[in-house]
């Protein structure tokens, strides 16, 4: 039985200090819905002997399937703490007073990395993270993805070690030797951690500490888990000291001497280690007695422990009778609970520091400050981060996080898409939310309202957002800040209906695909092909499919997959371009120049951008990449799209009426960084420096009919003129399996252009990782191709990682990136061959 | 022979004699139809003159010279330019083109709005610079033009604005696309443009910069100058936006603060 009903919710909504919003993220198949599914049976919602096999956060047919989570999947849950529990929390912001109830919205998220948009999606509308990492292949390298971008999103980590069960059972690991493989991944976590956050910024101390609570162990699958916690209660009556006491000295080199009852810092001959003494030797002797089947051991045991069997689950035995066993003395779900309500954030802690990197607006204005305070009575602040289908085919709710205010059904509000500028009308709708819902797993629940603090959906909003947006009720409210995914869509395929007539179902559906996925682009080319693009193959697999059955309907062809490439210099321009406009009364003189090393990964991750104060950004420049800090301080726009790795710097000296004609040369330059000249696909790390310029006496004639145009020619000049470059995309691989397949992997890799950079045992386990850079290009099908070398035994994880040039040069046919400009051009409907310098470059 | 023929301001019948003989032994002519338009349409022209033009838009004009020059030395190709062709368009590109190829030029004048604002009374002799005045967009609202306008003023100078016209304009957006879409035809009034001066001078004393024009300074509106029906308005800057002058082409001249006895006699006669 479910043990809350929607009215309880509801009251709890307004106890912001008794919530915690949380995702679950980690590594593929490392057991997040499983560990879910633990709270979620506590909870009532499914039955307790069901959980660990349920996945009940899996709500999609392929993901029952398949065994993989594909959509990240949120629920809202009820829960009590008891009273001693309740003394751990100790900072006023964390509880409200007399309120023993917590609400916890859980969002469980996909672990694949061709997913992880999901992932940035439901970071960004929680507060906290629990890390799950299978204590048996330890910390990934999606493990380090998703806890890099919990940090950059100022979400409070804690961390949980699952399958401790074939720690036990499979690996069979000696009680010492499971210690120091949990000490390792908590170690793992907290370099993590202390790369990517500063110990004295606004989120304080976040590292992850046993002796504190805030790491787990245990097995999902088995429905048990432990904290230091639990044990400390229970032998803090027996060694009278205070439990919070105890519990430091139950992890770290900590050791007991049974003869003398005396504690040591250092390892003797006749003392133990703690935590090996007192908990994993109680489980070490449960897994014996009851694996090997020694009956009278286990009857003894139990009653000491204070298990009490059922009586349908006396007849038990084996694994069955471990998993009730087990369960019974160290219930997850109770575990869990501890953990999510003691050492994660409430809204009210987390919204005070996660403010300024939510809002785009002044800090100080009504939004910034409802959102700080996490006020139900401030304006209303409302991210939309996803959109969820609906039962009924074509709409979708959108779902979010109320940081301010409170949205209610009826109500009308401003739907704020991410190119929406305050004072314009562009992307802004005023509109009625026609209903606010509960998400609850697989089911939905109708809400009155919802007060700051909660996650909910919408009903109605879906036409108005593309994917996500700004929901506010504050006339002059900026955009929070659209979200920033770890993974570009780098791989496209070109579909078509099989019946030319299903044309306006393909196109209707691939709209209602580009909504329900965070980060797949649906684009219709000139030519007239409709591209999806997506993070990995899989990704795509799982888009088309949803294409097919969900939203069109309709059978389709689908092209081979492609990927997409970058266009970028290599030299500086070889000689000043000059191009003229039409009228011929103004003329632009520019050059191109390759950035140097890592500015266009600066660019990327944010580092340098067009928000900056333009002075400190020039001191940046100057210092890391040496650039002139005169005309650092002229960059007038990055692109493309206003943001990308490419720059355009004003380097004249007094030209009149410059500023007149910047907002045409940027439109133009927008236009030749997002139309290269050699495919027309993007540009990346090029820096385009204007010298001089000579404009019309009059302003009607050297309007942007004039100069746009003259400004990409000139651009596509400057590019033809500094020996122009293919750059592709690489992923960076990490592939798990036992020694004997190694040898298998580096034949394939090196089939594919890959190169191994990293090769090393998994400390503990006869499982070795490799490490490897692979083309994006040579992926297709590389997870099959591995697995029949390696007879099944290798199975990769592929991250896109960088871009790098491909070796050769485009404009020398016989060349493989003068093969591929030439198969783009092809596929794009462009003219065949090379791009002639004399259409672009005038002369004197 | 390669001619480039003035058509004058008002309607067909505005060409000179030589003009109209060039027109009529010429192989090819162009007529430019997007710097200016003659009130009469193409149709009427071509009645007039007994023969086909082609009308040559900005694209043509800017982007494919070569071939309005084509065969230009062999045979007589004739371009026709309302106004003067060194009026108040830009065509010296052509020329040049035309002499690099060794194409005999030769230029057949007519009146422009430049020397035809006269008709207004103020002496063309007391003119400073001229200006244009662009359709300003949602983030293009250029304003050196008013620079001018004042140096003029302290100089005690008139200005001659002419005013934005667009007739065959692609827009902003399509601009960076392949397929090119056009805007509506449009020309700039008199009280438009006379509204744009009064946001750049609102937002001037805004910034309490200085300004020596202001709303209640004069201007003249001029309309249909060279046709039957021209039309020409003197009062406030403030009274001119709100006035319609009817159909294109219009300009406006914003006078000198101190004006021969003369002008000033001659301007009351248009004062409402």
């Amino acid at each position: 039985m479910v043990n809350f009903t929607v009215d309880e919710i509801r009251a709890m909504m307004d106890k912001k200090r008794n919530i915690r919003n949380m995702s679950v993220i980690a590594h593929v198949d490392h057991g997040k819905s499983t560990l879910t599914d633990s709270l979620v049976s506590k909870a009532g919602i499914i039955a307790g002997a069901k959980a660990g096999e349920t996945r009940f956060t899996d709500t999609r047919k392929d993901e029952q399937e398949r065994c993989i989570t594909i959509k990240s999947t949120a629920i809202s849950m009820f829960f009590e703490l008891d009273d001693k529990d309740l003394l751990f929390i100790t900072s006023p912001d964390q509880r409200e007073k007399e309120v023993k109830g917590f609400l916890i919205n859980l969002i469980d998220s996909p672990g694949h990395v061709d997913f992880s948009s999901e992932v940035t999606a439901a970071l960004r509308v929680t507060d906290g993270a629990l890390v799950v990492v299978d204590c048996v292949s330890g910390v990934c390298v999606q493990t380090e993805t998703v806890l890099r971008q919990a940090i950059a999103e100022r979400i409070k980590p804690i961390l949980f070690m699952n399958k401790m069960d074939r720690a036990l059972l499979e690996l069979q690991l000696e009680a010492e030797e499971l210690y120091q493989t949990f000490q390792r991944i908590v170690e793992n976590v907290n370099v993590i951690i202390a790369t990517y956050n500063d110990d004295g910024g606004p989120m304080g101390e976040v590292r992850v500490d046993p002796s504190k609570g805030s790491v787990g162990f245990g097995s999902g699958l088995h429905g048990w888990a432990f904290t230091l916690k639990q044990f400390s209660e229970m032998y803090a009556d027996k060694f009278k000291i205070d439990v919070s006491k105890l519990m430091n000295r139950l992890w770290g080199e900590n050791f007991f001497n049974t003869k003398t009852k005396k504690w040591s810092k250092q390892k003797d001959a006749d003392n133990k280690r703690s935590f090996c003494m007192y908990i994993l030797d109680p489980i070490y002797k449960i897994f014996d007695a009851i694996m090997n089947y020694k009956k009278e051991e286990y009857e003894a045991l139990l009653p000491k422990l204070g298990i009490t069997l059922k009586h349908e689950d006396k007849d038990k035995d084996g694994k069955q009778l471990l998993k009730v066993v087990m369960r019974t003395w160290l219930p997850a779900g109770e575990a869990l609970l501890q953990m999510i309500a003691i050492h994660l954030p409430s809204p009210v802690t987390a919204q005070k520091y996660r403010m300024e990197m939510l809002y785009e607006g002044p800090h100080d204005d009504e939004a910034a400050l409802g959102i700080k305070n996490c006020d139900p009575n401030g304006p209303l602040m409302m991210y939309v981060s996803k959109m969820v289908p609906t039962s009924d085919k074509g709409r979708f709710y959108a779902f979010g996080r109320v940081f301010s205010g409170k949205v209610a059904t009826g109500m009308k509000a401003r739907i704020m898409g991410p190119n929406y500028v305050p004072g314009k009308k562009e992307d802004l709708y005023e509109k009625a939310i026609q209903r606010t819902i509960l998400m609850m797993g697989r089911y939905v629940e109708a809400i009155e309202d919802v007060p700051s603090g909660n996650i909910c959906g919408l009903v109605g909003v879906d036409q108005f957002l593309v994917k996500t947006g700004t929901i506010t009720t504050f006339k002059d409210a900026h955009n929070l800040k659209v979200m920033k995914f770890s993974v570009s869509p780098v791989v496209r395929v070109a579909v078509e209906p099989k019946n030319p007539a299903d044309l306006p179902k393909l196109v209707e559906g691939l709209k209602r695909l580009a909504k329900s996925d965070p980060m797949v682009q649906c684009i219709i080319e000139e030519s007239g092909e409709h591209i999806i693009a997506g993070a990995g193959e899989l990704h795509l697999e799982i888009c088309l499919k949803d294409l097919e059955d969900d939203h069109a309907c309709i059978p389709i062809k689908k092209s081979d997959p492609v990927v997409s490439y970058r266009e970028t210099v290599s030299e500086e321009s070889d000689q000043m371009c000059l191009s003229k406009s039409p009228n011929k009364h103004n003329r632009l003189f520019m050059k191109a120049q390759p950035m140097p090393d890592g500015l266009a990964e600066d660019i990327d991750d944010g580092k340098v951008n067009p928000r900056d104060e333009f002075k400190a950004r020039a001191r940046y420049l100057g210092e890391k990449y040496d650039y002139d800090v005169t005309e650092a301080r002229k960059i007038w726009c990055f692109g493309p799209d206003g943001t990308g790795p490419n720059i355009l710097v004003d380097c004249t000296k007094g030209v009149q009426y410059l500023n007149e004609i910047k907002d045409s040369v940027v439109a133009g330059f927008q236009w030749a960084t997002k139309e290269g000249v050699l495919s027309e696909e993007n540009l990346r790390g090029v820096r385009f420096n204007i010298y001089d310029v000579t404009l019309h006496a009059d302003a009607i004639h050297r309007g942007g009919g004039q100069i746009i145009p003259t400004t990409r020619r000139c651009l596509y000049a400057c590019l033809l003129t500094a020996a122009p470059r293919l750059m592709e995309p690489v992923y960076q691989c990490e592939i798990q399996c036992p020694e004997v397949a190694v040898g298998g992997i580096y034949g394939v890799l090196n089939r594919r252009r890959g190169h191994v950079f990293e090769e090393m045992q998994v400390a503990g386990t006869p499982m070795f990782v490799v490490k490897a850079y692979l083309p994006v290009n040579e992926s297709f099908g590389f997870t099959a191709d591995l697995r029949s070398n390696t007879g099944g035994q290798a199975f990769p994880q592929c991250v896109f990682d960088h871009w790098q040039i491909l070796p050769g040069d485009p404009l020398e046919s016989g060349t493989r990136p003068f093969g591929v400009v030439q198969d783009t051009r092809k596929r794009k409907g462009l003219k065949e061959g090379l791009p002639d310098l004399s259409q672009y470059l005038d002369k004197l | 022979m390669f001619y480039i023929v003035g058509l004058g301001l008002g309607d067909c019948k505005d060409i000179t004699v030589k003009g109209l003989e060039a027109v009529k032994k010429c192989e090819r002519v162009y007529l430019e139809a997007y710097t200016s338009i003659l009130t009469c349409g193409k149709e009427a022209l071509e009645k007039f003159y007994g023969r086909e033009l082609i009308v040559a838009d900005r694209d043509l004009v800017e982007q494919d010279a070569d071939e309005i020059l084509r065969d230009a030395n062999k045979t007589d190709v004739a371009l026709l330019v309302v106004g003067d062709p060194f009026g108040a368009t830009t065509h010296t590109d052509l020329v040049l083109r035309a002499e690099e190829k060794e194409i005999p030029v030769q230029v057949i004048h007519n009146t422009s709005i430049l020397n035809a604002v006269g008709c207004c009374g103020l002496q063309l002799y007391s003119f400073g610079e001229t200006v244009s005045i662009p359709y300003w967009t949602e983030n293009w609202q250029p304003d050196s033009f008013y620079d001018k306008i004042e140096k003029n003023f302290l100089n005690n100078w008139h200005t001659l604005c002419l005013l934005d016209i667009k007739v065959k304009e692609p827009t902003l957006e399509s601009l960076t696309k392949k397929k090119k879409e056009y805007m509506q035809p449009r020309f700039m009034s008199v009280s438009e443009a006379s509204q744009q001066l009064l946001d750049i001078i609102k937002k001037r004393q805004e910034g309490h910069k200085n300004t020596n024009i202001t709303d209640s300074s004069l201007g003249v509106g001029l309309a249909r100058i060279g046709s039957e029906n021209q039309k020409i308005i003197v009062c406030s800057l403030k009274d001119i936006s709100n006035f319609d002058l009817g159909g294109p082409l219009h300009s406006l001249i914003i006078p000198a603060p101190v004006l021969h006895p003369l002008e000033e006699e001659f301007l009351k006669k248009f004062k409402i």
